[in-house]
């Protein structure tokens, strides 16, 4: 009896290891597209970092000389932007969420019959280019006194961020069965304590991955801040940019370019280790990861 | 003190007075009326768009009725937004909160009653110990099996003192067996805690089983309230005939009513003496249909045959189900009928024998007359 499993098994265990010539050749084409993919993405970060620690644009082999010599000369201009860029990331995206939660609450439940159309027109400032929201925001915000300052650039940011907003609720949203706060009403809930106690901790992993892309969408905006920043109110973007222009491309401004990689990696580690590994890969929208 | 006073049962009687909803211009309740009594078990019955889920909805104050007035004892709750209702509901898919362990799904209506820990964790108990599933408070929903899950949505439903428990079809996502045993749990469970319960169903072998009384509904209205002992044995339309239990429907007229009622059954000679009639069936020769479950269509080998209203048939087929064999039988002036007999009766008879009918019970229910020109019409060809 033991005899004959045996043999039945080490045949079944051969057969699935054993890997054909045909198969390697596709796996062997398959790993070769994906490091192609990996460098192409990776390149220009690698490239940053790399040359933020040797101080120079022109990457040299073998590695040596790696040194902190750039950041150390990073201008406290350079600084004051960057906190600048933090600070106005963190509120702009908390305030685009708060407030395109409950809209997206209020189309995915509310059967509103306009909701396709409504859910078309918000889409419409992601098509419209930067550059005309720009002009546009510009026109509203001078006489307001906007322009050129924290307030503006957030607004600013907050209209770019909407649409981006609701559409990660609307998903959130639509992948929750209205039956949790069905029975959470029944069960003496208001509708307020239903979306607190019973949709935002479901939803809340989904919630923190739509914070981190939107955060991340403030950190590099450029286009549209072009028309809103001055020299109150600069984002790190901006003030890169009219430095390269002016003096080219100097090792401080390369290691600034690094700082926002960290920074990005920062809040991406933060995000992925409160979730677990299991909400990053693909199940992005998932509610049940 | 203070909690044993607050974990008796709420139950409350619950009358719903002219209740209608509308979708446009299809009536889904129209003028639905019916009282439950406090600790009763009614069951809302009917095929797929009868209203039964609308009445349902619209009692725990999830969909807003168009007219009607709702009370849970002297209590009007029809303006109340479902929070405020102080019903106890329990899904079909049971929507318990994923994110929460069983004692706190089973604690959340106490929790937003104000109840204080201590009493919450005492009441929980209580209730676990109640659906038996004692021990198990710390897990999640989703460590536990679809019969656990459908115990935890009831005991959550009825842990604060509901008014009223409503259930949603809660069996229809268990396998077929669980859903035996789950029925009858859930019926102890009801009556353990005496509580005022609707419960919403498709399924008539459900309704029979578990319920006090049954509300057969159809195209939005009520088409008879029984008990399942009566609903089964006299109903009083065509559909509730045709719709809880197999039957043998024929097409007549009534010959005479009174204490030994009678009928024509087209396409026969013999007249049928039925042993009751529905409501409504008065005047001669009213059409009616005359209604003959099949384990009461009994039958013989031809030779054997005699007494009352002897018929013969030809049996067409047999299907062999355990506790007993369907038979399908022909018979010239009806056509094909059914009947389910116990084996030592009909076990001997093979396809193509002729059979010897007995009707060892008949009832008759009225028939519409808009189909009774068409049979007349048979009649005379018959004839």
């Amino acid at each position: 009896m033991t005899d004959m499993t045996v043999r039945m098994a080490v045949p079944a265990i051969g057969s699935r290891v054993r890997i054909s010539g045909p198969r390697l050749l596709s796996a062997g084409l398959w790993t070769v597209y994906l490091l192609v993919i990996g460098a192409w993405l990776l390149f220009p970060i690698l490239l940053v970092v790399v040359a933020s620690l040797q101080g120079k644009l022109e990457v040299s082999w073998p590695l040596s000389h790696l040194n902190l010599d750039a950041y150390r000369a990073i201008p406290s201009g350079y600084w004051q932007s960057f906190w600048f860029t933090i600070r106005v990331s963190i509120v702009a995206s908390c305030c685009s969420l708060l407030i395109s939660l409950p809209a997206a609450w209020a189309m995915v439940r509310g059967r509103l019959w306009e909701r396709r159309l409504i859910s078309s027109l918000v889409l419409l400032p992601e098509i419209v280019p930067q550059l005309i929201l720009g002009i546009a925001l510009l026109t509203i915000f001078i006489p307001l006194g906007l322009s050129n300052s924290f307030g503006g650039v957030v607004l600013a940011l907050i209209a770019l961020n909407l649409a981006m907003g609701l559409r990660f609720g609307e998903a959130l949203l639509e992948g929750l069965p209205e039956e949790y706060e069905l029975a959470a009403e029944s069960l003496g809930a208001s509708k307020l304590a239903a979306l607190r106690l019973i949709v935002l901790p479901l939803i809340a992993p989904g919630l923190a991955i739509a914070a981190l892309f939107v955060f991340m969408q403030n950190l590099i905006a450029f286009v549209l801040l072009f028309f809103i920043a001055g020299p109150s109110a600069t984002p790190i973007s901006i003030r890169l940019f009219t430095d390269i222009v002016d003096r080219g491309v100097v090792p401080e401004a390369v290691a600034m370019s690094a700082m926002l990689v960290y920074v990005a990696l920062i809040f991406y580690a933060i995000v992925a280790l409160a979730l677990g590994p299991k909400y990053m890969a693909g199940a992005l929208m998932s509610r049940k990861g | 003190m203070n909690m044993m006073a607050r974990s008796a049962s709420g139950s409350q009687p619950v009358s719903l007075e002219q209740i209608s909803k509308r979708f446009g211009d299809f009536y889904a309740v129209r003028d639905l009326s019916l009282d439950v009594a406090a600790g009763e078990f009614v069951t809302l019955l009917g095929p797929s768009g009868c209203g039964k889920s609308t009445t349902l909805k619209i009692i725990a104050g999830l969909l807003p009725q168009d007219g009607g007035e709702i009370r849970f004892g002297a209590r009007r709750v029809d303006m109340l937004p479902s929070n405020k209702r102080n019903v106890g509901l329990v899904f079909q898919n049971y929507a318990l909160f994923p994110h929460m362990t069983v004692n706190d799904n089973i604690a959340f209506g106490l929790r937003m009653r104000g109840w204080p820990r201590a009493d919450r964790a005492a009441r929980v108990n209580e209730l676990l110990s109640l659906v038996r599933l004692e021990g198990l408070g710390e897990r999640k929903p989703s460590q536990l099996s679809g019969g656990q899950q459908q115990r935890v949505a009831v005991a959550r439903a009825l842990a604060f003192g509901p008014d009223l428990v409503l259930l949603d079809e809660p069996l229809s996502n268990l396998d077929a067996k669980l859903r035996d045993e789950v029925r009858l749990d859930l019926r102890d469970i009801q009556r353990r805690a005496r509580q005022t319960t609707i419960f919403v169903t498709h399924d008539q072998v459900e309704a029979l089983v578990m319920s006090d009384r049954i509300v057969l509904m159809n195209h939005g209205i009520i088409e008879q309230v029984a008990s399942p002992r009566d609903l089964y044995a006299i109903p009083a339309t065509e559909f509730a005939a045709r719709f809880v239990g197999a039957n043998n429907l024929i097409p007549g007229t009534l010959i005479s009513g009174g204490p030994t009622p009678s009928a024509a059954a087209v396409g026969l000679d013999a007249p049928i003496a039925a042993d009751t009639i529905a409501p409504g069936i008065a005047t001669q020769d009213q059409p009616l249909w005359i209604c003959i479950r099949p384990e009461q269509l009994g039958m013989a080998k031809v030779e054997q045959s005699s007494d009352r209203c002897s018929l013969v048939a030809r049996v067409i087929d047999m299907v062999f189900q355990g506790t007993s064999i369907l038979v399908d039988i022909e018979q010239q002036g009806i056509g094909r009928l059914r009947s389910e007999r116990p084996p030592e009766e009909v076990g001997s008879l093979r396809p193509g024998d002729e059979v010897g009918l007995k009707i060892l019970g008949c009832h008759l229910v009225p028939r519409k007359t808009s189909d009774s020109q068409a049979d007349a019409s048979r009649m005379a060809n018959a004839a």
